[in-house]
């Protein structure tokens, strides 16, 4: 076999990539825990239904982006790991998500979509076999709108926002769209949020993207850690 | 969709969900008193008037459903529900888009629930295995690759006052016509029973164009899956390799079952050969699946042939549990494993008593079992 055959031969091997963009406000409180109890075995989850199919990832990295409110306080209204690889950094992913809190926020909407954005910003894997990039947001509230004044002036307020809904939606693209900065193959964007806006519409006009709505104020009771593991587990 | 609602005229029964499915969500429905399995895909979207893509964005996206029914509907319409061997195929009643976004609708089915298909007799396996062999031929006359061939993709079924099971090949969402299939990173299948060409053309191999994805992709799953039904396991391979297919590729054999029948695993072997035209069609396999001799397993594991099987270096596939044959997983979504049954597939096209078109004699399912010989 020569070099160029075996460039192309070799076990598949898979880069999964995964961002939780967790509302960590006051109202989240009781599905924080739960939201937060899930994370942290999540890995060895995935690998069991993995291992189940009879496939390895060979590559697992988690970022948390938890988010709160710009305009009610800009000092943690986003706070946030780097990707973290699996096993390796469990341990720093753990201490991260452990020590989130429920609080602040003020009224609703929350600065989900900036959450949002930041996720799609990440700097994904590109290389290996085959790769999934999910983003997961759990919130229970509606979004404010980009480029909203009371969320740009915040002086944490990051730079590379976009300005409008469209122009996040050109971020995450569709096939052989010039501006999108995901890849299409691989993004899978999961919404546990209620039936606000933007939640109805991302999901009505954003592809690949998995609703699992609920009521708003009503928590997040439906949701379930099995739709991520799915998501995932079947595609790859 | 949500459960409770209507979809047209489908009333949403299950809650939906992403279960055994990697780009769908899907649930359970009504229509007229009949059940169904309704599939939403989650790509591509019709963009609404007031979307928030921008113009060019929409434009792609509209070209890009176009695309995405063309592909569908030249499959659906392919398959005629009258060809004599397509009465096994489980093929899509409805297609359609509905808001952004698309829906395919088959009849829901009850399988079997058989655990263990490599214990049925050699006359059960000689229907089961020519029922999906046919269903493939017909796939291939067609120039048809399904794409995602393996045993989550067959159900189960038994006819009322029968022993014997047929086979119902699901999931023609990663179809595509012989040489055309989808871009290298958008082509679906499984790696468990993924031909060699598939895992190269899937990593971007030069030498290996869209041409190269024929029919015979799906042969190579075949004889994984002969194997399978017919001892319980897949081929054993050098255990560095995480399927057949990556280890032909590498170049390495496959250790088949010593007690298979000799012509059937010289037919397993040519059908896992490395080179897509060195694996015989779907005709010449059928044919040896008629003779219900080939189909019994010899009952001394010791009986081996030197030279052309070699010892399991693991030792480990031999004894592993069946694949989940039944298939309560498919990439589909599931149809349950248990419930209410025998029932013909939505029934509507039960599996029929007819004139093979190569002349063989009918697979009925009404014959006797034969005593278990496996």
């Amino acid at each position: 076999m020569n070099s160029q055959q075996s460039q192309y031969s070799g076990n598949l091997k898979y880069a999964v990539d995964i961002v939780l963009c967790i509302d960590a406000t006051g109202s989240m409180g009781a599905i924080l825990d739960q939201v937060k109890e899930s994370a942290l075995s999540f890995h060895q989850r995935l690998n069991t239904v993995m291992g189940e199919k009879g496939k390895a990832i060979s590559q697992l990295r988690l970022k948390v982006i938890a988010f709160r409110d710009f305009g009610d306080h800009p000092d943690d209204a986003i706070e946030a790991t780097d990707f973290l690889l699996f096993p390796d950094q469990a341990t720093q992913f753990e201490r991260f998500v452990r020590g989130l809190r429920p609080t602040g926020g003020g009224d609703i909407p929350e600065s989900g979509l900036e959450a949002l954005a930041l996720a799609v910003q990440a700097p994904w894997e590109r290389g290996l076999d085959r790769r999934r990039h999910v983003i997961v947001l759990f919130t229970d509230a509606p979004a404010h709108p980009l480029g909203s004044p009371a969320q740009t002036r915040a002086y944490s307020y990051p730079r590379s926002m976009p300005r409008s809904i469209t122009e996040l939606f050109e971020q995450w693209g569709v096939p052989h769209s010039q501006g999108a900065v995901m890849e299409n193959s691989a993004k899978r964007l999961l919404l546990f949020a209620p039936e606000e806006p933007p939640w109805a519409q991302i999901a009505d006009d954003w592809n690949n993207t998995l609703y699992f709505p609920s009521e708003a104020g009503e928590g997040l009771e439906e949701w379930e850690m099995d739709e991520i593991i799915n998501t995932i587990a079947n595609s790859l | 969709m949500k459960q409770g609602s209507l979809l047209r005229d489908y009333l949403i029964t299950s809650k939906p969900t992403n279960d055994g499915a990697g780009k769908c969500v899907w649930a359970f429905a009504q229509r007229n008193g009949r059940e169904y399995f309704v599939k939403e895909f989650l790509e591509p979207k019709r963009p609404r008037p007031e979307s928030m893509a921008t113009p060019e964005t929409k434009r792609l996206q509209h070209a890009q459903c176009a695309a995405f029914e063309r592909r569908h509907r030249s499959v659906i319409r392919r398959i005629d529900p009258t060809d004599l061997d397509a009465g096994n195929l489980v093929t899509a009643v409805d297609f359609f888009c509905e808001g952004t976004r698309y829906y395919k609708v088959t009849n829901r089915l009850y399988p079997a629930n058989l655990a263990a298909p490599h214990r049925l007799t050699p006359h059960q396996k000689s229907v089961l295995l020519g029922t999906l062999g046919d269903s493939l031929r017909l796939l291939h006359r067609l120039d048809i690759v399904h794409g995602d061939l393996k045993p989550q993709n067959v159900l189960l079924h038994r006819p009322p006052d029968s022993d014997l099971y047929t086979a119902k090949l699901i999931d023609f969402d990663d179809a595509y016509v012989s040489g055309e299939p989808p871009e290298h990173d958008l082509i679906g299948g499984d790696h468990k029973y993924g031909a060699p060409e598939w895992f190269r053309y899937l990593r971007g191999d030069p030498a290996i164009g869209g041409d190269a994805l024929t029919t015979a992709v799906d042969l190579f799953a075949f004889g994984l899956m002969l194997h399978t039904y017919l001892t319980g396991a897949l081929p054993d391979h050098d255990p560095s390799h995480t399927s057949p297919g990556e280890a032909v590729n590498a170049g390495a054999e496959l250790q088949l079952d010593p007690r298979l029948d000799d012509r059937l695993a010289d037919a397993v072997r040519a059908l896992v050969a490395v080179a897509p035209a060195d694996r015989p069609k779907v005709n010449k396999v059928l044919r040896l699946l008629d003779d219900r001799s080939a189909l019994a397993l010899k009952a001394d594991p010791a009986v081996r042939r030197p030279g052309r099987v070699r010892a399991s270096p693991n030792g480990t596939s031999r004894s592993a549990p069946p694949q989940p044959t039944a298939a309560p997983q498919p990439a589909t979504g599931p149809q349950p494993a248990t419930g209410p049954q025998p029932t013909a597939a939505g029934g509507d096209r039960p599996t029929r008593l007819r004139i093979n078109l190569d002349g063989r004699a009918p697979r009925s399912p009404k014959r006797p079992p034969e005593k278990d010989e496996g």
